[in-house]
Parts: C-alpha cells; structure tokens; sequence
C-alpha cells in the first residue's frame, strides 16, 4: 500500500497545527506554568485571573491553568487510548467476521450486538460500581462501550469491499486469506474507520467528564475536565469562568479531532479532491439572449463552446468546441462518438442541464417549443426551464433505474410528470398514463401502473421512461445512450420501439439520438454527426457516412467493431482494425488536428494547421479533415 | 482430441433467496447441468444475456463461487478434492479478467504492487528477477514500464483494462477467465484488447473462456462458442457456424438481434420478457419467448443433441429457419 505521494497536504496544515498546539500544551505543562494543579490555597479561592493565575483559582484556590492543562492530560490520554482500543478491537472483529463469515460472523456480530444492547451510560455506570472509579477502569469501560460501533462499520464496509472485483482477483491469485484482509481490505475500509475514529475519540471525552462530572471517574483530587465542571458547577453564578474555562477546553479539543480526522480521511482517498467543489453558481437568467431558430429546424446548437472551470488559478478547459449541431425537424440526427468526446454534455446543453461547473463560453443554444417560439435553456431562469423540460423537449438515459424513484410507483410518477405541465383530474391523467404505458408496449398496462420500479425488468423500464418522456408529447426527444445497458434483444425491440413511435407520433418527432454504437445508429438514424474530442470531425446522411466514411477517426471506428467485420476471425490471425493510443484529454489536446496521433494518414502539415469542418460540394455532408475528399476543394476555394 | 485443460460435467449452482414469509428462504438456480470442455489452447466463448448464469459459471469454474453439484476437473483433477493449499498452488495455472477496470483494481495499490501481489503469492522472480519481469508485462500489455509506480486512478478504462489482463498473466496461468473483458471498453479500445487478447493466445498457447453478451465480439475470438439461456446450453459449436447458421432458434433470434449496417433479412423476434430464474418454465426454458415453440416443448427438458460437426443443439425441432439465409 501506499499513500499518494504528496509531501504534507496543505488541508491538513491547520488542523494538525491546531492538534500539536493543543496535545503540546497539556503535555508541556510544567514548562507553561509552575503552579502545581494539586496545590491548595483556600485564602485565594475564586480568585480571578492575575498574572500568576492567568485563568484565576477555582473552589479550593488551585491554580486553574495548570488544573484544565493536567486534567486535559488524563482526559485526552483516557480518550485516546480507549479509542484506539475500541477502534483496534472493533475493527478486528468486523473484519474477520465480515470476510471469513460463517461462525466468524456470528460470534463476532452477537457479542457486539450484547454490548450495544445496554444502554451505554448504565452499563459505565455498572462496571465503574462494580470496579471502582479510576483511570483504567474509565479506559476499559470506554473501549468497551465503543468498540461495537467500529465493529459494525468495519463488518459492513469489509461486506462491501470484498464484493469488488479487486478482491476477487486477489483470491483468484490464491493470495493468502491473512494479506488480503490486511494488506487489501484493512486500507480500503480505514477511511470510514478514521472517520468513526474521530467521533469516537470526541465522545469518549464527553463521556470521560460526564462520569467525572458524576465522580465515577477519574479520582479527585487529580485533575479532569469533569471533575472542574463538577467543582466549578456550584459556584457558577459567582464564578462563571470556573465552568467556562474546562468547557471551552472541551470544545476546542472536540473541534480539533474532528477536523483532523475529517481532512485525514480525504487525503488518505487516493483520488485526492481534485474535482473540488462546483465553483460557478448555475446561472439564472443572464439577460436571456433571445433564440433563434432557422426555419425547418428542432433544434440548435450554433458555435457552441463549453468551458470547464477550474478555479482561480487554472484556466478553463474547453470540453466542447465551437459546436454546431442542427437537428432537422422530425428527424433523428445520431450523435457518435467515444466516452470523453463530449456528446452527453452537448446533450445536456439542449437540456440546459450542465453541471454547475460547465458553462457555455460562447454560441447559441435553441430548441422549438410546441408554440414554435424558440427558447435556450441554459440561459433561462431555473422555473421557466422546468416548465420546457418535460413538456416542450425530454430525454431519456442509459440507465433507467437510476433516473426512476424507487419508492414511488410507476404510475405515480407519471402521473406527477403529466400533473406538473398539464391540469388534468387525478382520473384523466390515470388513463392518459395507463394509454401512454399501452403504446409503449408494455403488457398489462393497468396492472403495471401499480408497479414499483424494481419490480420490472430492464427493458420494461426503458420503456417506462420512453413513455414518460412522451407524456407531454414533446416535439424533441433526446435519448442518451437509451440501449446500451440491456441485452441485445431487448436492444433490438427498444430500438424498435423508438422508430415506431416516431413514425406515429402525430405533432412529429425531432430525435437526437446519442450512441457508441455504430450499427445501432445505422438503424435508427436519418443524420449522423461523429464527435471526437470534443469537436466535430464528420457529419452526413446516416447511410453515406457509415458506407463511405471521409473522417479516418469514422473510417477507423468501422474498421474496430467486430461485428461489421464477420469476415474476420482472431484464429486465423486476424486483428481487428483498433485505433492505437486514447483519445486526449480535454486540457491535452494536440495542437493541429486532435486526432492526428492516432491517424494513420496523418503528415506533417495535420500538426500545422487546424482543419475547418469541409463542406462537401452538395452540401449533405462535411468532415473535418484536409485529406478528406471534399478538402481539397474546399482549400481551393479558400486560396482563390 | 487430447485432454481437455478444462472440463466441466453436470455443474449445477443455485443461490439463497429469502422466499415469501418471514422465515422462509429458497434457492434459486442459476446453472442447471452444464457440461463443458476447454482444450489446451482453446478459446471457449460463453454467450448469454444477463441473467443467463454465464458469470457464475466462470466464478465456479475457478472455484471462487461453490457449486452445488458436478465436478470442475482441471488438468484432470477434481477441484473439490484438493486442500487448501493444493488449491492455491492450482490457482496459478488459472486466472481471471473482470468486466469493469475501475472496480478490479485496488484504488489504493500501485501497478507495481498489483503485479507483485500476484507474483510474490507464488514465488516467481523474486528478488532482483523482479523488475524485469515486471516491465517484460508491462510491455506485453503495450503499457510503458514507467507507469509501475502510479495508482489505478490515473489511468484510463482501457489502460486499467491492460493492467488487469497483465495481472492475471504474470503468473504465466494455463487458463483464463475473462468475464466481460471488452464490454465496459469504448469499441476503439475494445478492438485493442481483443488484439492483445488474440495475440497473447497466439504467443503462449492459453485457453480462454471468453464470457460476453455480444455475439459478434465472441465469435472474432472465439474457437467454439456456448449459448447459454437461464442457466442451460442451448447450443454449443464452432464459432462461424454457431454466428452464421444459428440451429437454435434463441442463438437465431441472438444474431439477428445483433445491431450492423445493413439490415438483415428475417428477423427473429422474441417475445416477452426472460422468465424469473426462481420460477423457470418447463421443459424447454426458451419456450415461452421462442417463435416456434410446441406443446412438445413443455413435456420434458430438451436433450443436447448433435446437429452437426461438433455441433449440439437443444431443441426439439429440425425445420427452424435460422435467419442466415
């Protein structure tokens, strides 16, 4: 194992700062102040503060600098200690329950579930009776009181981690039982550890002064937080600080564990915090530029740039580049590309549904309403959006379990979708959902109304969602990647779907279809629009494009499926036509064209200069490439 | 033909379900009888869609799930009745490949020490053997050696991907799992891995079961390909056969369902939805969606029989149309 390399991180300056001071100054006590915390002077007590007595003298006239350092002494060192028992026993014991299971698991789980079963503060209350007050006692009690808790979280963090593939793989290796647990598991689950250790060592001081406070503690008159709050309680009226002092040691103390162990835990995720947090608040309404749409058009995207921010210091990313996208009117343009090209964010544009932290730094954005007055989402405020959404364009998503309620029926929810655009009794929008259930192809349509999500299958869900987009019957529908998690049956009977609903939709049908898939998009799509790095490289008539590619990154994407190549076979020495390299991350982009160090065509002036999208001579279809047929001319033109 | 590296006869596996009422629990099964073989060299491709049971068979295969009945002989011994530690002496001849390269590998562990788990578990190239080794993997996998000291986070799912094929190679095994090895790939990176895959096959002579929900990806790499269909075969052959002249009518309605540029003739279509593994139909599972399904069909579970040149089939009928014409 081994922790990111990075020399201190700079989140846990302050608060390791703050835990030095504080443990140093209890510890360094004597070098603080000479007075001692046992010390009687019963002529000074109360006393306020003086110099030899900054924090003044309690009941008995102690020093009570000297009494709240000592005393934060035995409570820190009772605190630790029996944290880090409660934490090494409990951790123990959930993991070897939660990965060996069987009889490991339940003698582990029933002791714990024992402990937790008293009430915490009666069964302190009844081991310190029986043993007697005094540090060790007040240690056992604690660890023993805490460490069901870490058993329990180890138990399920280990149940979870151990699912994952990585442990699987360990044991496929036939590594030993004892360095997965420790070497494998131990680390992935300390951060929810560290997080529990934190609360923990914060209650064991609480309850540290608690049962000092009641004089089950430590023994007076050694020094304790508790006992000083026990002392200082009668006097309060006349001497608050007596309470204030051993209080605000409490605090600060708590605050600081907290904060230590909360910055620890996310430096110790190996992922760092790199994403950080949304800096941009989403946009209201920025003087709404008026939208505009060209006659025959859906929707647009017009030199459309989306830009990443980084923060202050870093320069924004642009994730999307000068993107214009049209999608004709009741037809279905494919948008294709690889993960990371850009496509589901172009999507999501439409949708003005950008994570806070992506904004369009330029280009319009335009979508038909049912009115057929145009409108860009991104810039309207939040209300008049969602008033769009839903009714006027929708989307459907990859994975339909994740984007319906789970404890919510099926029908309720359609219901509460039609409810939010349209004014309909309860009963009319119950048939209008039960009819839109039944066109979706959805047997038992009633009795489906009354389902709950899960009691679905993938593809009935799918459907669902499809029908829940065209509640409102909106003129566009964007499907992002709506096949990709079902089985190629299914697949083949949503896409299916999909056309049928198209052709009979009777307002009409504008589709932008989002896909990986080339061979499903040539099913489906009437346009297709290839993205590669978040840009266009080619865009055509579906059909034209897919039979005679102009863009090596389209010709290459052919070339790499193996079922457009049955001819081939890996037996007979074979190999697929794969694009070498990855594709370049969004702040790494090549100068040039982006594609050019995966080309195989590429030369020398790909590095030079940035290719237009080339216009074809009939104007269908464009590629961005100066080897591409149409380029050539077009350079032409530029030249002359 | 000489001994298969893999053979598998009547395993049976199912799962605890806690069932209706408070106490009660039942079973549900996921693989019912299933017999395989895997020759030393062979590439065995396992095609089904979810629920099928194709995952668990390749977990059982390796013994990393229990099976409730049946015998997995590897190089011909019975698994079950190996100890502890002749088990994981075994365990380096066998290994697996996950579907997702963010889970499979430990966020926490650097490449150098994911491949060193694997190799110092066995005790291969130890001490100053070590290092080369380690960059001698790296590069069969087509990653520089300089990415030995990063984390899994800084790679891509492809990359990740190779990472993970590596491990399990590093222990030079006879056989190999790889459970949805592409699927969670982009088809660029896809084709990559399936080069690799097909190279390394080519180079070292070792066996695959090859596990995937996409027919086409299975035959490229596949010798012979098994359908399986709610826990039974329902055909099993040689890889072009089985893609090309599918004898049953699920792997029929599989190829047509299959998405390509050109529309393809005749389209099987399925109807409804994949039974619940808990309350399958009788007789022939496939029955109640197949198109061509009889009475006969619900009598008695179908027979794999012999339809060709190393060709089973299970179902009943002769005159099904198989969609390739």
């Amino acid at each position: 194992m081994r922790f990111p390399r990075v020399s201190f991180p700079r989140r846990m300056i302050l608060p390791s700062l703050l835990l030095v001071l504080l443990i140093g100054s209890m510890f360094a006590a004597p070098l603080l102040t000479s007075a001692d915390p046992l010390q009687i002077a019963i002529s000074k007590r109360l006393a306020g503060p003086s110099w030899a007595h900054p924090f003044g003298q309690d009941e008995f006239g102690r020093d009570r600098l000297a009494r709240v350092l000592y005393g934060g002494q035995v409570s820190l060192s009772v605190a630790f200690l029996a944290s880090f028992i409660a934490t090494a026993i409990g951790t123990f014991i959930g993991l070897v329950g939660a990965y060996f299971r069987g009889p490991f698991e339940f003698v582990a789980m029933r002791v714990s579930d024992v402990v937790l079963f008293f009430p915490p503060i009666l069964l302190a209350l009844l081991v310190v009776t029986i043993f007697g007050p005094g540090v060790y006692t007040m240690i056992a009690v604690l660890a023993l009181l805490y460490f069901p808790s870490f058993s329990r979280i180890a138990y399920s963090e280990t149940l979870r981690v151990s699912s994952l593939d990585f442990v699987e793989a360990s044991r496929a290796l036939g590594t030993k039982p004892r360095r997965i647990v420790f070497s494998t598991v131990l680390p992935n689950i300390l951060g929810a550890i560290s997080v529990q250790f934190s609360l923990t060592a914060a209650a064991t001081i609480t309850v540290e002064s608690g049962l000092s406070f009641l004089g089950l503690g430590v023994v007076p008159p050694a020094p304790s937080w508790g006992q000083m709050i026990r002392g200082a309680r009668a006097m309060m009226e006349q001497d608050p600080l007596g309470l204030f002092v051993p209080c605000a040691a409490l605090c600060v103390t708590i605050y600081s564990i907290n904060l230590f162990c909360d910055r620890l835990r996310d430096v110790l995720d190996p992922k760092g915090l790199e994403d950080g947090k949304d800096s941009v608040s989403p946009t209201g309404k920025n003087g709404a530029a008026p939208a505009e749409l060209a006659d025959g058009n859906a929707a647009e995207l017009r030199g459309l740039t989306l830009s990443l921010s980084r923060g202050k210091k870093a320069e924004p990313v642009d994730l999307v580049r000068d993107i214009t996208l049209t999608l004709p009117r009741n037809q279905c343009t494919a948008l294709v590309g690889e993960s990371g090209s850009g496509k589901s964010l172009t999507s999501l544009a439409l949708m003005g549904l950008l994570p806070s932290a992506i904004r369009p730094s330029s280009g319009h954005i335009a979508i038909e309403r049912k009115s057929g007055a145009p409108v860009d989402l991104v810039s309207l405020a939040a209300k008049e959006a969602e008033k769009v959404r839903g009714n006027d364009i929708a989307m459907i998503f990859q994975e339909p379990m994740t984007s319906l309620n789970p404890v919510l029926k099926v029908g309720a929810q359609m219901v509460e979708t039609l409810q939010a655009h349209r004014k309909t009794t309860s009963d009319e929008a119950r048939k209008t959902c039960v009819a839109a259930l039944d066109r979706v192809g959805i047997p038992e349509a009633e009795r489906r109304f009354e389902s709950y999500p899960h009691e679905l299958s993938g593809g009935m869900r799918q459907r669902v969602m499809i029908a829940m987009a065209l509640l409102c019957e909106p003129k566009v529908l964007i499907a992002d990647e709506p096949t990709t998690a079902l089985d190629v049956t299914i697949q083949a009977e949503i896409i299916d779907l999909l056309r049928d609903l198209r052709a009979n939709q009777e307002a009409g049908l504008s589709m932008l279809f989002i896909s990986h898939n080339l061979g499903i998009v040539a099913d489906i799509a009437d346009r297709v629009v290839v993205m590669y790095s978040g840009e266009i490289v080619e865009e055509g008539p579906a059909g034209d494009v897919l039979s005679d590619p102009h863009h090596p990154y389209t010709k290459a994407l052919l070339e790499s499926m193996p079922s457009l190549h049955d001819e081939k076979h890996s037996a007979r020495g074979d190999r697929l036509g794969a694009i070498a390299g990855t594709p370049p991350l969004p702040q790494a982009r090549l100068s040039g064209c982006a594609f050019r160090d995966r080309c195989p065509i590429a030369r020398d002036a790909c590095a030079e200069t940035h290719p237009d999208l080339y216009l074809a001579a009939d104007a269908t279809r464009a590629a961005r490439c100066l080897f591409a047929p149409d380029a050539a001319n077009a350079l032409k033109e530029a030249v002359s | 033909m000489s001994r298969p590296l893999l053979e598998v006869v009547g395993l049976t596996k199912s799962y605890p379900i806690s069932g209706k009422g408070f106490f009660r629990t039942g079973r549900i099964p996921v693989l019912r009888g299933i017999d395989l073989t895997i020759a030393p060299g062979e590439v065995l491709g396992l095609v089904g869609e979810s629920g099928s049971g194709k995952s668990t068979l390749g977990k059982t295969v390796l013994k990393l799930a229990e099976l409730d009945a049946g015998t997995v002989r590897f190089d011909g011994r019975d698994l079950a009745s190996l100890s502890k530690e002749q088990l994981r002496a075994v365990r380096k001849d066998m290994q697996i490949i996950f579907q997702d390269p963010y889970a499979s590998l430990d966020p926490r562990k650097t490449i150098r020490a994911v491949l060193s788990e694997a190799l110092d578990t066995h005790k291969l190239h130890m001490g100053e053997r070590r290092e080369p080794r380690l960059k001698e993997l790296m590069e069969m996998v087509g990653l520089s050696p300089e990415f030995l000291g990063r984390l899994p986070h800084e790679f891509s799912g492809g990359q990740r991907q190779r990472v993970g094929i590596a491990r399990a190679i590093a222990v030079e095994p006879r056989f190999i799992v790889a459970d949805e090895a592409v699927s969670a790939l982009d088809v660029s990176i896809q084709a990559q891995v399936l080069n690799l895959l097909a190279d390394l096959r080519q180079k070292t002579g070792i066996s695959l079961l090859f596990i995937s929900h996409d027919l086409s990806v299975v035959r490229f790499i596949s010798d012979r390909v098994m359908v399986l269909y709610l826990g039974r075969v329902m055909e099993i052959g040689p890889a072009d056969d089985i893609h090309f002249n599918p004898a049953h009518p699920y792997t029929a309605a599989l190829v047509s369902a299959e998405p390509g540029l050109t529309p393809k003739p005749g389209r099987v279509r399925l109807s409804g939805e994949i039974p619940s593994p808990a309350n399958p139909p009788s007789g022939c599972v496939f029955r109640t969606r197949c198109p061509y399904a009889m009475d006969a069909c619900a009598a008695e579970v179908p027979k794999l029989r012999r339809v060709g040149e190393a060709r089973f089939s299970a179902c009943i009928r002769d005159d099904i149309p198989n969609g390739a014409e």
